[in-house]
């Protein structure tokens, strides 16, 4: 990890869990339930994945992105910060801030593509808006860490920087994403993590490799934990179920 | 709708006064907030007209600049926006290191410099920290505050530098602080680059004159080589692959108390190291900051004891409000010095004629109003100071470059 990351601003914007699972008061009013909030916000990593894929940026970029909107909804509301608007926005602000600028235009232009629904017309107009409102809301940090830094360095110092392992626990980062572990633990940790559960699942034991880092495992564990939960519980979630907390959201 | 009044409310904390230039995407302008007192510098940035929202260059900015908190960095105080566009509040600065070293009112005593350029290292350090690469260092990039410190501004370049291998852009820096690596094209550099443009800064500030003036890309190396010599393999290992490598006839480096003769012998120690041609081996910021130079005698001038440019003043001419600003603050007699200093001022201690103890803003004005008579002989001969000197600063974007205007604003907007 680099150093820098402990003097910088996403350092001290670490949340606690308790203080990401807060639903907004006006998505309450709503009826939008924890489980609800939880639902969206996991699905919206969705059409940021494809909008990146088909506008050709990095994944670092969809990683910055969907931090961003998580930064978001720890501070907005739902009701007034459309999903469907702010996760293309975030896309587009984390091209920029990552140094791999997307057009607005053709932004918009992808997103009539992929989706023929009314609730994902937006015009250019609409993103700049509404990049400017994010920013706001974001108060302007832009930096944030992820874990794929630290992960072929630590993959390479645990002996398992075979091509397998590699693409695996790149895909369980990725997936980390979809929950709100980028919000609440150091990046490094992340990876940690996701490389414990890779090793765990290919019955490859680095308990003495683990046990010589000068990280809390207990934390490592934990993290770990969360992401089995989520691909538990990821094939129990429906379209209904998503819809039903969409519909929610109406007006 | 109770959003627009929460914005009108934010930007009626700041009064608005005089504009104190225009940069490529935006206006910036002097003003009051009203909450601290504080005199603050708003850049107001305009949103581009091809709809790409919030401009990529002022939003570099703000992201490196909401990382950089430290004394001698400028300091992004608020940003917020206003009818559709984003203003940028920073702590108002009264001048630059270059307004500093142009003026041939200010004698700069060895500690002056030595304390000018440890706040210059000592920022630049705090960038290199973070991995963050300033890729824009100059002397007018060099804010100083009414405390005598100096800070530094102008990241509109800057980027973060933490992934290995990745590639850069080489079109970065003013040319003549363009380093030897980036003028042959690397792509791949460090901070390395922001050293040497640091050394050339600090040569500037012994020689009180720009220390490599190239007037092309090619040039510029030609003139590097002519003062340092041209490097060998031997001396720099990978100078052949470098994508626009060309070779240059053999040069013998000139000894370097030839090349800054007022320095001492620590100054000239520490100046060659920052400019050794292999990146690898050049010093780093923070080698730069613990060398001897620092520590020995004479120590670093306390900041606030520093000579400035005396402020301007307003209320005698009126134009210095006007928004085109231009060189009207500078009496007749100032800018007929600046002139002759330029012109015989090649071996480095011409500004001294003008000694410490004429600092003063008050003997000063006086020197310039005795000076009517000679007026216009003099006048013909000033064609320096309306920005058509012999040899033009090399700012990537030379609109305007007047000491009023404070260089909070970018010059250049660099596709990545």
């Amino acid at each position: 990890m680099a150093a820098n990351f402990w003097n910088s601003s996403h350092y001290k914007q670490l949340f606690d869990q308790e203080e990401v699972d807060v639903v907004h008061p006006l998505d309450k009013d709503k009826g939008i339930t924890l489980e609800d909030f939880k639902l969206i916000k996991m699905h919206m990593v969705i059409p940021i994945c494809k909008l990146a894929q088909q506008v050709k940026v990095r994944q670092r970029v969809v990683a910055t992105a969907v931090t961003y909107m998580r930064r978001l909804y720890t501070r907005k509301s739902m009701s007034e910060y459309d999903p469907r608007l702010v996760a293309p926005t975030c896309l587009y602000l984390a091209s920029k801030a990552e140094e791999s600028t997307v057009q607005a235009r053709l932004l918009v232009y992808c997103i009539k593509k992929m989706y023929s629904d009314d609730k994902y017309r937006y015009e250019i107009k609409d993103i700049l808006e509404m990049e400017m409102k994010i920013l706001e809301a974001l108060n302007y940090y832009l930096v944030v860490f992820h874990p794929y830094r630290s992960l072929p360095q630590f993959l390479q110092d645990a002996g398992m920087n075979d091509i397998s392992m590699t693409q695996l626990t790149w895909g369980l980062v990725n997936d980390t994403y979809r929950m709100d572990l980028i919000l609440i633990h150091p990046p490094h940790l992340i990876a940690l993590a996701c490389i414990y559960t890779a090793s765990v699942y290919r019955e490859k034991d680095k308990t003495a490799w683990f046990e010589e880092l000068r990280v809390d495992m207990n934390v490592v564990k934990n993290i770990a934990m969360e992401i089995l939960d989520f691909y538990e519980s990821h094939r129990l979630i429906t379209d209904e179920r998503i819809n039903a907390a969409f519909n929610k959201l109406k007006p | 709708m109770p959003e627009n009044d929460v914005e009108k409310k934010v930007a009626d904390r700041y009064l608005k006064r005089e504009i104190l230039g225009e940069g490529t995407y935006g206006v910036v302008y002097k003003a009051i907030d009203t909450k601290t007192g504080h005199t603050v510098a708003i850049k107001k940035i305009r949103l581009g007209r091809q709809k790409e929202g919030v401009n990529f260059t002022a939003l570099r900015e703000i992201k490196l600049l909401k990382e950089l908190k430290d004394p001698n960095i400028i300091e992004l105080i608020h940003a917020f926006p206003h009818k559709g566009n984003l203003h940028l509040v920073f702590e108002f600065m009264e001048t630059d290191l270059e307004a500093v070293i142009r003026d041939p009112n200010i004698f700069l005593s060895p500690g002056d410099i030595k304390s000018y350029f440890q706040m210059t290292l000592k920022g630049l350090a705090v960038c290199h920290n973070k991995w963050v690469l300033h890729r824009d260092m100059k002397p007018n990039n060099l804010l100083i505050g009414s405390n005598g410190q100096l800070k530094l501004a102008d990241f509109g370049l800057a980027r973060i530098f933490g992934s290995p291998g990745r590639k850069f852009t080489h079109q970065v820096f003013a040319r003549w602080y363009r380093a030897p690596e980036l003028l042959f094209g690397a792509k791949q550099y460090g901070a390395s680059v922001d050293v040497w443009a640091a050394g050339c800064i600090f040569a500037e500030l012994l020689n009180r004159r720009p220390f490599l003036q190239g007037d092309s890309d090619i040039d510029q190396l030609g003139k590097i080589f002519q003062k340092l010599g041209t490097p060998t393999p031997l001396l720099w290992h990978d100078l052949e692959w470098l994508p626009d490598f060309v070779e240059y006839s053999s040069q013998i480096t000139q000894p370097w108390r030839k090349l800054c003769p007022t320095a001492s012998d620590d100054a000239l120690d520490l100046l060659s190291k920052m400019f050794t041609y292999d990146p690898r081996t050049r010093i780093s910021v923070q080698q730069a900051l613990e060398h001897r130079y620092f520590t020995s005698i004479p120590l670093p001038t306390d900041p606030a004891k520093l000579p400035r440019p005396a402020p301007k003043r307003e209320s005698h001419n009126p134009r210095t409000s006007d928004l085109n600003d231009g060189p009207v603050v500078l009496s007749p007699k100032r800018k007929a010095r600046r002139v002759m200093s330029d012109r015989e001022g090649f071996d480095g201690n011409s500004f001294q004629v003008d000694k410490v103890d004429e600092r003063g803003g008050e003997i000063r004005w006086a020197a310039g109003d005795n000076s009517g008579r000679n007026e216009p002989v003099l006048m013909s001969v000033d064609f320096s100071v309306f920005g058509s000197k012999p040899m033009s600063r090399p700012t990537i974007n030379s609109a305007d470059r007047s000491h009023l205007k404070r260089k909070l604003d970018l010059e250049f907007q660099h596709p990545e």
